[in-house]
């Protein structure tokens, strides 16, 4: 069957086996951005945002979100003009081995959006479906808190 | 840092943009066209031997173009780990063995055009299982009558097979039981540590393909590409020039990469197709099929005097290596090497150890690498030993710690599969790391009298660590650095950056070695055709050795330029010379010269040569990186539920090079402790099967996890490192553990000697104790 | 990889007559899809058809005739960030909410999903039940409304294979009215591996309309109608509260599994109960 999606902006169809994970079929059609493989929405690392919200594709039907919108961690910033969260990660020590990156800055993203100023409570609420083994998120938090400051137009 | 542009500065990681905007840098991020799908088929026994394996169905579904099995690939005994040659790991395994020793262990392998068709091909294979006793405790399995696990012809490098003792450690100085009787006290103290896992969040992948001369190409995920590449040429017997190993970004590693687990069997598929081949392992495989820390019961004995100053240490450490025997030597060697000499007071040490096999997934190399499970031991029975003598847990370490300029026998004693080398500390601040962490964490204000109300009990513990910097005279690297038109420079090393930051590192030293910016160093790593040899990313050598060798390699480019420079100069003591911002200046003089200018010279125009420099370094030591770490911790006495509060580390990593980096490797260690602490085991079932191999059951640290941490940097210089630096990448995962443990008996008067502190277990203790 | 291979539609009804329709018409192998993590997470590659209920908009939380009314296709996340539940039960609704697994999983997991699935470590199942929620189902004629303990105690999977769940009703609760559960997890974002609710009131300190429930036992969440017997008209207390923690770990129906001992879950249900109550009182 097919399906349509406007992700990062652009128009798309793709042509799916009705029971396909959207993770397999972004990631076929070269969204490699998307990372992970528990496929069972544990380690958070394949998140994008669906019509907004901060979801695992690993546990998303491809078929159930057709029509979505859909922004993936290059929707959000490019290495030229990265989006203040990204800056803040690189910057603040964030990104180590780089693999659970996209879909933290995903889920923080969603929270900035939602909330553009949150507690350290709210800002661990928000990324705690992303399971990150290197860094310890403490240097995570610290971007995110760092990226609010960019946002308001601080430094 | 000062006086420096770059060493000591948090310059962002130069790969940290292209991974946060999501390139693909991945090995999985790149996909070829025509690509065969593997997966493996995986022993649903313990131990059997496969009477016969039956293909014929699964090769008639279509889509399915090869299927292996020990029938039709290369018998070659050989060992997973990624270690220097010769490895001191047993040869016990072959890419496809007619007898499976674990469940998970490998069975068959199905290249197909899907994904899917080679997961469906599976269920068709037809195999005839002879079914084995088992054995999964270590001590059982050393017995007189317990299942031999291997029991094949031409196996090497195994202490006693028929007793499953893969390697047997036995090391001693001075007299160990006078220095017991020597002694005013004596404790003793076993711990049992469990099955963790690393949990990398890209787990093992591998893709390979033929190039466009028919050469084989590989490209993983691993810590090791030079050790693929010779074990692969190893094991497919062909030669080892008809490999490359290409190394993309890598999503974690922590030692579970530090294996050739994927790659023959990609690489064979190639080989015998000519088609790339792509084999990724789903996050059950990671769990069961890959590696994981050993699980070690390690017993420690302490005697001191009644000054306090410890005057006999014996440990004995088992350790179960699972099924088969890889990394289970040195690992274990870590286990003495790397703990014993800390406390160097004390004349009258030995060190023993078995290493055993069992039909239980495989353990192998992981951050800590065996000294992790020491200091489990060592630190508490320290604690217990400061206690009976009425003495602070941090005096009788300040009186006990190897010192700068100091020795232990320890260091030439014990190696890593070899005799190791004797070494004396040439930097070292332990002391102020015990007094910076004290204040931090509020030692002496808590220790006496820890906060508490009806339920809820606070105690506060501590650990002192030390590690190494690579293995001396074992651990080599090597690089390569040559000179751009624009003043920029290529540097090529053989170094495994997993995402600790080393490529980074490495353009700091090179950057401030050569007076140029850490922009203008275009680094590439680990290419087994592209870059010179390195050992690979383990054993903490990353800054120190392959570090070592681009800073040898910069300062002979740096010979060169100045040696070019002579002439333009016409100035002939290059000790006036210095390189800033891109040029050469005379202090003698002020004349100044590009080095864009010194290339366009020495390219085009004048006894032409390509200022370039190619440097080795090996070290005839390690130096330790020491840290002190502080915990409080919050215990709920109705629930058991221990609840880290406050972690202070601080930690002497030499110079750190990139301070932020450091920061991030300390906190990372940090929060993966504490997982092993409290929440991270496996469970097996009664016939040997894990049972909880997903996140959803093996329970990892998130955002919502973590104490309050704070990280103190102590600087110390370190002779022999690159720009006065250590290792900063294992210490620090051995400190939550004891110090968590030490906390639990200040908090509550109980200590627990099996991992993980669940609350099932706090609660027991205090029931024993009659709280 | 696909596991789901046997899927061969997709239905997207725009009304919930037409989606419970093709719910009967489809056969044995069909699936409602609502948030779909079950579905993905657990995959049965047996499974044909799949019903999307995307369309049918089922995500709203509003006040009707005095009740609350989430659809079925509510998330933990869009309930947690709801006004509703700002002051709902004096907030520990909400605080609880936003406890539950982690972000991604509570932008998925729908109230009616969680209903409908009754996993016995779901969080939703035992606070709904303690709350006395009413499910509405609708069978492609009418709506049905039913009590959740009810709906449990009939045979709830035949009926959900001809019906769909609508909404969860919840009731409106005056300050009298207090709710408090707590979860045994092994760290923050685990599923629960045992839950313990109470809702009740409290009229000059005598204990009134009580509901407690367990979860996670392991088994599914079930009215402990032993322990709400007990509390009965009694005046809450400091005594009250340690008595309650006692006999609820000795009465409590709960085993051992891989998790956690049976010792262990009778304990901490002990230690729940009592806290819970002395949480009441400081209210």
């Amino acid at each position: 069957m097919k399906v349509h999606y406007k992700i990062n902006g652009e128009e798309k169809e793709f042509d799916i086996q009705p029971g396909e994970l959207l993770l397999d079929v972004l990631r076929r059609n070269d969204y490699t951005e998307i990372k992970g493989n528990c496929y069972m929405g544990t380690c958070g690392a394949c998140a994008v945002l669906i019509n907004g919200v901060a979801k695992t594709t690993c546990t998303t039907l491809a078929a159930q979100v057709n029509n979505a919108e859909i922004i993936t961690i290059k929707g959000i910033g490019t290495i030229s003009e990265p989006h203040p969260l990204q800056k803040a990660f690189v910057e603040q020590g964030a990104v180590q081995c780089g693999f659970c990156t996209p879909g933290t800055i995903i889920s923080a993203y969603a929270l900035l959006k939602n909330n553009p100023d949150p507690t350290e409570e709210d800002i661990k609420r928000s990324i705690d479906g992303n399971l990150c083994r290197c860094t310890g998120y403490v240097q995570q938090i610290e971007a995110i808190k760092y990226a609010i400051k960019l946002l308001k137009g601080g430094k | 840092m000062d006086g420096f542009e770059y060493i000591g500065k948090n310059i962002g990681k130069i790969d940290a943009m292209a991974l946060a905007t999501g390139q693909p840098l991945f090995t999985d991020d790149i996909s070829f066209p025509n690509t065969l799908h593997i997966k493996i088929l995986y022993s649903p026994h313990a131990h059997a031997i496969i009477e016969d394996i039956d293909t014929s169905e699964a090769e008639k579904i279509p889509g399915v173009k090869l299927i292996l099995t020990y029938k039709n690939t290369p018998q070659v005994l050989h060992t997973t780990a990624g270690q220097g040659w010769p490895e001191p790991s047993p040869y016990d395994t072959c890419m496809f063995n007619k007898k499976v020793r674990y469940v998970g262990d490998r069975v068959a392998a199905v290249a197909a055009e899907t994904e899917e068709i080679a997961y469906e091909a599976l269920k068709y294979i037809k195999v005839n299982y002879k079914i084995l006793p088992t054995v999964f405790n270590p001590e059982e399995a050393m017995k007189e009558g317990a299942p031999v696990i291997h029991d094949e012809e031409g196996i090497s490098g195994v202490y006693n097979p028929k007793r499953n003792i893969i390697s047997h450690i036995e090391v001693k100085a001075g007299d160990i039981e006078k220095g017991f009787e020597e002694s005013d006290v004596v404790v003793e103290d076993t711990f049992e540590m469990q099955y963790v896992q690393h949990c990398p969040i890209e787990p093992h992948a591998t893709i390979t393909y033929l190039d466009e001369y028919g050469r084989l190409v590989i490209r993983t995920s691993t810590q090791v590409p030079f050790h693929v590449r010779r074990i692969v040429a190893q094991v497919l017997e062909i030669p080892v020039q008809n490999i490359r190993v290409i190394k993309p970004r890598i999503g974690g590693g922590f030692g579970v990469k530090q294996e050739i687990i994927l790659e023959e069997i990609s690489a064979f598929v190639t080989l015998k197709t000519h088609r790339p081949a792509r084999l990724v392992f789903t996050r059950e495989e990671e769990f069961v099929s890959s590696r994981t820390r050993h699980p070690m019961k390690v017993t420690v004995k302490i005697g001191a005097k009644k000054n306090g100053i410890f005057n006999a240490i014996k440990m004995y450490a088992l350790s179960n290596n699972g099924a088969y025997g890889t990394h289970g030597l040195t690992v274990t060697s870590n286990t003495g090497s790397k703990t014993l000499p800390l406390y160097n007071k004390a004349p009258n040490i030995e060190f023993m150890a078995d290493i055993v096999y069992t039909n239980l997934p495989v353990a192998g190399a992981y951050r800590g690498y065996g000294a992790t499970q020491g200091y489990v031991a060592l630190e508490q029975v320290v604690d217990e030993i400061a206690e009976k003598l009425g003495m602070d847990p941090v005096e009788i370490r300040k009186i006990n710690h190897i010192k700068t300029g100091e020795t232990s026998p320890i260091f030439k004693a014990l190696g890593e599969g070899r005799e190791g080398v004797t070494q004396y500390i040439q930097s070292e601040a332990t002391d102020k790391l015990l007094e910076l962490g004290t204040k931090e964490i509020g030692w002496y204000e808590k220790i006496r009298k820890p906060a508490k109300d009806a339920t809820k009990v606070r105690g506060i513990g501590m650990a002192l660590l030390m590690q190494g910097s690579g293995i001396p005279r074992l651990d080599m690297g090597a690089a390569s650095i040559k000179l751009n038109e624009d003043g920029s420079v290529n540097a090529l090393y053989g170094g495994t950056d997993l995402g600790t930051g080393l490529d980074t590192v490495v353009a700091q030293i090179v950057a401030e070695t050569l007076g140029i910016k850490p922009e203008q160093v275009i680094v590439y790593a680990a290419d087994t055709d592209m870059t010179p040899f390195d050992k690979g990313a383990y054993a903490s050598s990353g800054t120190f050795i392959s570090g070592g060798a681009v800073y040898n390699a910069a300062l002979k480019v740096r010979e060169q330029i100045l040696e070019v420079t002579k002439e333009i100069f016409g100035e002939f003591d290059t000790k006036d010379f210095i390189l800033k911002d891109g040029f050469v200046i005379s202090e003698k003089s002020g004349k100044k010269v590009s080095l864009s200018e010194i290339a366009y010279q020495t390219l085009y125009l004048k006894k032409q040569q390509q200022i370039m420099a190619t440097n080795s370094f090996v070290s005839d030591s390690s130096p330790p990186p020491f840290a002190a770490h502080f915990v409080e911790i919050e215990v709920d006495k109705e629930t058991g539920i221990i609840t880290p509060i406050k972690y202070v580390a601080a930690v002497d990593c030499g110079v750190a090079i990139n301070p932020e980096l450091a920061k991030g490797q300390i906190i990372g260690s940090i929060v993966n402790g504490i997982g092993y602490a409290l929440t991270e085991e496996y469970k097996f079932s009664q016939t040997g099967k894990l049972i909880n191999s997903n996140f959803m059951e093996y329970r990892i640290p998130s955002s919502r996890d973590i104490p309050d941490i704070k990280t103190i940097l102590v600087e110390t210089y370190e002779p022999k490192g690159p720009y006065g630096a250590k290792s900063v990448a294992e210490i620090n995962i051995n400190g939550p553990i004891p110090a968590i443990g030490n906390a639990l008996y200040n908090a509550l008067g109980i200590r627990i000697h099996k991992l993980p502190y669940t609350p099932e277990k706090v609660l027991e203790a205090l029931r024993n104790k009659g709280a | 990889m696909l596991k789901l291979k046997e899927v061969e539609q997709c239905f997207y009804p725009n009304i919930i007559e037409e989606a419970a329709k093709l719910l009967k018409e489809s056969g044995e192998d069909t699936r409602i899809v609502g948030g779909g993590l079950h579905l993905t997470a657990f995959p049965n590659p047996a499974i044909k058809t799949l019903i999307f209920l995307n369309n049918l908009k089922l995500n709203y939380i509003k006040e009707i005739d005095g009740k609350i009314s989430i659809g079925a296709t509510t998330t933990i996340s869009e309930l947690a960030n709801s006004a509703e539940m700002n002051g709902y039960l004096k907030g520990n609704v909400k605080k609880l909410l936003q406890s539950i697994a982690s972000e991604l999983l509570r932008n998925q997991i729908t109230m009616g999903g969680s209903v409908a699935q009754r996993e016995p470590y779901s969080d939703i199942v035992t606070m709904l039940l303690t709350l006395r929620a009413d499910i509405v189902i609708h069978d492609g004629e009418k709506e049905i409304k039913t009590p959740i303990s009810d709906f449990y105690k009939s045979n709830f999977r035949a009926t959900l294979k001809k019906s769909v769940i609508k909404e969860v009703l919840l009731g409106k609760f005056d300050a009298s009215y207090k709710f408090g559960m707590k979860r045994f997890i092994r760290n923050a974002t685990d599923i629960p591996l045992l839950n313990f609710g109470i809702l009740t009131q409290v009229n000059e300190d005598a204990i009134k309309n009580v509901s407690i429930v367990v979860g996670a036992r392991p088994g599914s969440a079930e009215r402990f109608a032993q322990a709400e017997e007990f509390l009965k008209d009694k005046t809450l207390s400091k005594e009250l509260a340690e008595e309650f923690g006692k006999f609820v770990e000795e009465n409590v129906d709960v085993a051992g599994d891989i998790r956690v001992g049976k010792e262990y879950r009778a304990h901490i249900a002990g230690i729940f109960a009592k806290r819970i109550l002395n949480e009441f009182m400081e209210e």
